[in-house]
């Protein structure tokens, strides 16, 4: 009996570290609808693939080496922008060029309250962009937040890294502003609820 | 602390401690709706004159604001009040009841000064439907314009008693989040526990039919109105009636006071979400591998 289960054991404990990861990798999406998955695989998916840069001089002013998106002096080092889009209210911008990547996020906002509260939540973080060094200080129109990663950013820091940390930002921002939207209306209830009991005695 | 408390804090404890331990005193402080207060003792350690300054005085003149006064403090009240101020109290500690129960309830009354003053219109609104309730038609319409631009109205009628409150929210966030509070307000009155509580309305810009006539009113977005509709049951014994009008004087300060409070739960959110974004963002952060470093001769290079 003894004999049967250790030989059980073995090829679980050989396992471990693979499945941990594993468990982890399954459980987050599991969290997800099934229609933000797809959209964040996109986005991952291009994020990675477009973060591919080289430290770049300018073209236009000697020893000068600026991110060439935020500068656009040269035409030929900007790659094409892609928009990943999840539907009219929701999109990614992905500006790649030869140095520099710029992504920009339209979070959704259904009315006037999660419009109030995305507005406060990315300009909380906005002014918070120097501890968040791939953080953008103003979005690019039309959009919610931005973030601009440099070569520099990609030598200091782990690619991969970065992109989860975009990933999960996406991810939890739309499940914050709906619990902060909840918080909301749970306190207004008890809120209105105390003052008119109160009259009663 | 859900409920704000219909008395002054400040009053209260200080009157407490005076009567303990007489000193000379001389305070300025203020309460909700800009009201001022001054407490001095002009003569001697043992009189104190406590002072109000309200905006809408001359109205709650009117409205008899004056007798409530007199009724409530008779001879305390001094005929002639201090400069810059509405209306005086004079105190005499030594005349204070003795034993501790009397005591609380003369402290509790004094600390109810705002609240007694502000009662007057809607105890004369309270008197004049019980008038109207055979004849039938409608009480004066009074006007009470508390704060800058924020008034009560108040009305009787036949069969219940109507108050508005104007309010001004100063801030679109403000706006947005008065707007979900005061729905709430309109729908909470669906619980049954909740049913015999007054009828709540509410419009966001348009003043409501009872006040449309007013030459003085703004009509912009960041204005809301707010009509609670009192029904006999709940002024018609006087406990209840004092109770009722402690309760809906506080309604204006109420409101914004929740409405500051999210906002800064809010915030208190915001900064701990950041804050794990930071730590996932740190992650990425390639660690520098801080090694001694040694010059030829051993000693230790330290970068300043």
């Amino acid at each position: 009996m003894s004999t049967t289960c250790s030989q059980r054991q073995t090829p679980t404990r050989h396992l471990g570290a693979k499945r941990a990861n594993t468990l982890k990798a399954e459980r987050r999406p599991s969290i997800m609808s099934n229609v933000l998955r797809p959209y964040l695989a996109a986005v991952r998916s291009t994020l990675t693939a477009a973060l591919t840069l080289e430290n770049f001089s300018s073209q236009v002013v000697e020893r000068h080496n600026k991110p060439e998106i935020e500068a656009g002096g040269s035409k030929e080092v900007l790659l094409n922008p892609l928009i990943i889009s999840r539907n009219e209210n929701e999109r990614v911008l992905i500006e790649p060029s030869v140095n520099s990547i710029r992504l920009s996020i339209k979070i959704k906002q259904a009315d006037e309250i999660e419009r109030i509260l995305c507005h406060k939540f990315t300009r909380f973080m906005m002014q918070r962009a120097e501890n968040f060094i791939v953080l953008r200080r103003k979005p690019v129109q039309g959009y919610d937040i931005s973030f601009l990663i440099t070569n520099t950013h990609s030598e200091t820091m782990l690619k991969h890294k970065i992109v989860d940390f975009i990933i999960q930002f996406m991810e939890e921002v739309d499940k914050e502003i709906s619990e902060m939207k909840l918080s909301l209306n749970a306190r207004a209830r008890t809120v209105a609820e105390s003052y008119l009991t109160a009259f009663n005695a | 602390m859900i409920l704000l408390e219909p008395h002054n804090f400040i009053i209260h404890t200080t009157l407490h401690e005076k009567i303990l331990k007489p000193s000379s005193l001389d305070v300025q402080f203020v309460d909700f709706d800009g009201v001022r207060f001054h407490i001095t003792t002009p003569e001697r350690k043992t009189v104190i004159l406590l002072s109000m300054h309200i905006k809408c005085w001359d109205e709650l003149v009117r409205y008899g604001a004056l007798e409530v006064l007199q009724r409530e403090y008779g001879a305390l009240l001094l005929p002639q009040p201090e400069a810059e101020y509405n209306v005086s109290l004079q105190i005499d500690l030594e005349q204070v009841p003795g034993d501790a129960e009397s005591r609380e309830a003369f402290v509790m009354s004094t600390a109810l000064f705002k609240r007694n003053a502000l009662a007057a219109p809607f105890e004369s609104a309270f008197r004049t439907q019980k008038q109207l309730e055979a004849s039938g038609g409608q009480g004066e319409l009074m006007e009470i314009h508390y704060r800058d631009e924020e008034a009560i109205y108040v009305q009787a009628a036949n069969d219940r008693v109507t108050v508005i409150f104007s309010t001004v929210f100063k801030e679109e966030t403000d706006r947005i989040f008065g707007k979900v509070f005061l729905q709430e307000f309109v729908d909470a009155r669906r619980l049954p526990t909740i049913q015999n509580a007054p009828q709540v309305l509410y419009s966001a810009r348009d003043p409501p039919l009872e006040i449309r006539h007013l030459p003085d009113l703004r009509q912009s977005e960041d204005i809301g109105y707010v009509t609670f509709v009192l029904f006999p049951r709940h002024f018609q014994a006087p406990a209840t009636a004092s109770a009722t009008i402690s309760h809906i004087q506080l309604f204006r300060d109420y409101l914004h006071y929740h409405i500051k409070c999210s906002k800064a739960y809010m915030h208190s959110r915001m900064r701990h979400r950041v804050a794990e974004f930071q730590k996932v963002l740190n992650r990425a952060k390639t660690e520098v591998v801080a090694s001694e470093k040694k010059t030829v001769s051993g000693r230790t290079l330290v970068s300043r």
